[in-house]
């Protein structure tokens, strides 16, 4: 076999890699043994990794599993919808959360207010989803995982997110201590935003990265515990219903905090903690992204109900 | 030619009309179409068609010692093949008869 030859190979048996796990597992040893017989050229690889994309949109009914798509689907939406709670953390602390220089927006531009008060409910709408949906099927799944490995999976989004609250307010404890008046007096820069009258700007971005890494070990705790454990029935169903009303009510906060963003942005750029080009392209990419992989996945899994 | 014909074969056909004559593996399937109908089935276009006959029970899997597991043509395949033979035999056969009238052909 030419070098060539090889690299087409190899290209093909990654395309393999692009099918969902039902359908490698029934066909990807028959796939390999053609590509063996026929010497796959390019047009097998690329082929195979087009015809990846109809395997994932439209399954095989022999090859659809609903309770594994629901679990996949949950997984997934866990993960996003972290990633969403985590941007929503930011905006509260970018905005919201900077007192002194709210009253004067807010009396200024009553929209941004209602942005506001929209994010805060559907926020306050979507944890709830999370909580009344979630917590029945994790309680199962801690029920059978009890004296297995997946028992410190379940146990992440509870023991992860105290963790990182307690480093948090040491590190916060320990900068203030160090540093006397850490709070930084009103600047037209977003250096000051980032300061967010606590740790100074670099320990902030820290946090923050170190609240996502929390955020991601959290969420995937669980996600890894749906694969091993294999729950199904009711509570799988249940919780997918409520992934799909807490991505609904998440994805409704995001385009609050976004509207606000882009409010603040035009209308109060000297005020909380959005006039700078850089933090709009880095916050609402980010909402927009977590966003739909959510509603995907989230819309993958409630059809996957009515099967 | 084999382009044009490539480009408007009907995959799913051309696979069931190879098992009718009996049950093959992947690879003798792609030989099958190419030698007899003229079209060369990729990797993907011949599983993503295998799957999907599979699924609607036109096709079964047979036991395999090894990996090249063979396919053949179930009841309803079967039934299915022939339906959309006389489809095509009638659609043939009203070509051929305009293409004679109006075009003095006289077929292959």
């Amino acid at each position: 076999m030419s070098a060539r030859e090889h690299r087409v190979s190899l290209l093909a048996r990654a395309a393999l890699g692009l099918y969902p796990p039902a359908w490698r597992a029934r066909y990807d040893d028959e796939v390999r043994a053609l590509l063996e017989d026929s010497s796959a050229g390019p047009r097998s690889a690329a082929s195979l990794a087009w015809y990846a994309l109809p395997a994932w949109a439209c399954p095989p009914r022999n090859l659809y599993d609903p309770p594994a798509r629901m679990r996949a689907s949950l997984a997934t939406v866990l993960a996003a919808w972290t990633a969403l709670a985590g941007l929503a953390a930011i905006f509260v602390q970018l905005t919201q959360a900077q007192a002194s220089s709210q009253v004067a927006t807010l009396v200024g531009h009553p929209v941004i207010q209602w942005s506001y008060w929209v994010f805060d409910a559907a926020a306050a709408v979507s944890v709830l989803a999370v909580a009344v949906g979630g917590l029945p099927l994790w309680l199962r799944m801690l029920r059978s995982a009890t004296r297995r490995r997946e028992m410190a999976f379940l146990l992440a989004p509870v023991v992860v997110p105290v963790g990182y609250l307690v480093a948090s307010l040491v590190t916060i404890h320990l900068v203030r201590r160090g540093a006397p008046n850490p709070v930084l007096p009103y600047q037209p820069r977003s250096v000051v935003d980032l300061a967010n009258g606590m740790v100074g700007p670099w320990w902030f971005l820290a946090l923050v990265i170190a609240g996502f890494a929390a955020g991601g070990l959290a969420a995937a705790g669980p996600g890894l515990a749906l694969r091993g454990l294999r729950p199904e029935g009711l509570a799988v169903t249940r919780a997918t219903r409520a992934a799909v009303v807490a991505v609904a009510a998440m994805g409704v906060a995001g385009a609050a905090s976004v509207f606000a963003v882009l409010c603040l942005y035009a209308w109060a750029p000297s005020e909380a903690g959005y006039h700078q080009g850089w933090q709009l392209a880095t916050y609402i990419p980010g909402v927009l992204l977590a966003a739909a992989v959510a509603s995907t996945s989230a819309a993958r899994g409630i059809r996957a109900t009515a099967v | 030619m084999r382009e044009k014909l490539d480009r408007w074969a009907d995959p799913p056909l051309l696979v069931l009309a190879s098992l009718a004559d009996e049950p093959k593996h992947g690879y003798a399937i792609t030989q099958d179409v190419e030698q007899t109908m003229g079209v060369r089935l990729s990797a993907g276009t011949l599983y993503a068609v295998i799957s999907r006959l599979e699924a609607r029970g036109l096709i079964e899997p047979l036991e395999s010692e090894d990996r090249r597991r063979p396919y053949r043509l179930t009841a309803d395949g079967a039934r299915e093949l022939a339906e959309q033979s006389e489809r095509m035999h009638q659609v043939s056969s009203v070509a051929q008869r305009r293409l004679r009238a109006n075009y003095g052909w006289a077929g292959a």
